[in-house]
């Protein structure tokens, strides 16, 4: 039997990057994963890349309504789930006096408002011993420049952790962050100018104790190990960063 | 000499509780204080009870034009700003599977954007040196079911304070979280609906606490004091525990 098998899983922010790495895993693995995305060619690409067996949705993480209509389509198809992994998430840096109302509206509604109802959505179709788990930033622990609402977004979201964990306990239902360092993922040329992005692609490995670079699948290993190995781990955050935030 | 001589200090919330605790010693201290509040029979009482070196703007921190306003009277009377406490706050019990989107949307737009725009729309008239202290919670790094809403809006504010310290380095203002514990102010009595229940509640915090009672917003101000003044000039980013023990242990 494969290590997977059985298990139903929901990946909001799957199409790419950390999101379509643990999809892929899972599959490999046996499971059934519906993942989300919002760009019709990162749900193309990701369609192609995972394979028929999985549900590739499009659907906006901001989005009450989308969140419902995903709800909806994912009890039709799996009735229950055993993971929901709340991945999406982006952030627009900004220097503090020039943060406008609609930059911190985005930040927090993508950071902190869809996750926080993705879970209160989904809660009710996790599985006893199922697991929730959240997408945080080394942000909400570190003083970037630039990243005041998005650190402080994600520092809310880590909040939940802790929050959600202790509402859910009752019903066995463990809930997680995980904290990605520097990873490379396409998400770096969205966020940056070609310019800016090629710069950190540089400079970036120089101010991480490890030197380099993470991958996907390593936030995908650590995403899997939260959900179906940490039986004995709620309201924690897992740092995989090279050591960034701990060194 | 006054630890906040000629100063001016900007405190939101500042008609009631901790808020009004901290206006007050402020004054003591030889400060000028701009106090908002969202009801001005409130505000009224307290520019009353702190007596002088007080004016009171009307004005709810979730709003963006009242701020605009706030900083428009400051202005308006020839001062500039040292120091600045956000200490608007909002709370209801709120559990996941109950939360509406007002409540998520009323705990956030106080909570974390009113003292985000609080503090950024003082920036222009903030002197250089000047102090930003934002008025977080001991809960914040705690699981209280009920709370998640509450306590993300907090764990926002200890972010905004790391990243606003290097941000505002070069004009030298620094950047702090205070986080009361169970404090003696009227926000806890409305919590729990009615008296008895606040009673018990506060007895439960009490019992919770190391120090084995709830605080009094005149120590919460005495914490604040210290931030905002130059006894504190080598202290930037930090979250400022005074809850008798409770986040420590």
């Amino acid at each position: 039997m494969k290590r997977y098998e059985g298990k139903k899983v929901v990946i909001i922010g799957g199409t790419s990057g950390m999101g379509l790495a643990t999809a892929k895993m899972l599959l490999d693995g046996g499971a059934r994963v519906a993942v989300t995305g919002r760009s019709k060619e990162g749900l193309e690409s990701a369609q192609k890349e995972l394979g028929n067996e999985a549900i590739v949705v499009s659907s906006d993480a901001r989005s009450l309504t989308d969140i419902d209509a995903l709800a909806s389509r994912v009890k039709t198809e799996f009735d229950t789930i055993d993971l929901l992994f709340v991945n999406a998430g982006f952030s627009i840096p900004t220097p503090f006096e020039s943060v406008t109302e609609a930059i911190y509206d985005e930040m927090f509604n993508l950071n902190s408002k869809g996750p926080f109802f993705a879970v209160q959505k989904f809660a009710p179709m996790i599985s006893r011993g199922g697991s929730v788990i959240l997408t945080t930033s080394i942000a909400n622990v570190k003083g970037m420049p630039n990243q005041s609402t998005y650190g402080a977004a994600k520092s809310a979201l880590r909040s939940f952790a802790r929050g959600l964990a202790a509402e859910l306990l009752p019903r066995e239902i463990r809930v997680n962050a995980v904290t990605p360092g520097p990873i490379d993922t396409p998400i770096l040329g969205k966020s940056f100018p070609a310019e800016a992005a090629a710069q950190m692609r540089e400079k970036i490995p120089g101010m991480v104790p490890m030197k380099r670079w993470g991958t996907s699948d390593e936030i995908a290993k650590a995403v899997l190990f939260l959900a179906f190995d940490a039986t004995f781990t709620t309201g924690a955050e897992l740092p995989v960063d090279g050591g960034w935030s701990q060194l | 000499m006054l630890a906040l001589n000629n100063k001016v200090a900007v405190i939101t919330g500042g008609s009631s509780g901790i808020g009004l605790a901290i206006a007050k010693r402020f004054v003591s201290e030889g400060a000028y204080v701009f106090i908002t509040s969202r009801r001005q029979s409130a505000l009224d009482k307290a520019v009353a009870e702190i007596g002088k070196n007080v004016t009171a703007v009307q004005g709810d921190v979730s709003k963006l034009e009242d701020l605009d306003r706030l900083y428009s009277t400051v202005s308006a009377e020839g001062r500039r700003i040292d120091v600045v406490v956000a200490g608007a706050g909002f709370v209801v019990i709120a559990p996941l599977t109950t939360a509406t989107l007002d409540q998520f949307d009323q705990t956030f737009d106080t909570n974390a954007r009113g003292a985000f725009f609080t503090v950024q729309k003082a920036l222009p008239l903030m002197n250089d040196g000047g102090s930003i202290i934002l008025i977080a919670s001991a809960g914040k790094n705690k699981a209280t079911p009920g709370r998640s809403l509450y306590s993300g809006t907090k764990a926002a504010l200890r972010a905004f304070v790391r990243t606003w310290t290097m941000e505002l380095k070069d004009r030298g203002i620094r950047s702090n979280v205070l986080s009361p514990g169970a404090t003696e102010t009227p926000i806890l009595e409305d919590l729990f609906g009615s008296k008895e229940a606040a009673e018990a509640g506060k007895a439960q915090f009490a019992s919770a606490t190391p120090l084995g009672r709830i605080g009094r917003p005149e120590e919460i101000a005495a914490a604040a004091l210290f931030l905002a003044s130059s006894e504190a000039s080598f202290v930037a980013g930090i979250d400022l525990a005074v809850d008798g023990g409770l986040s420590a242990v």
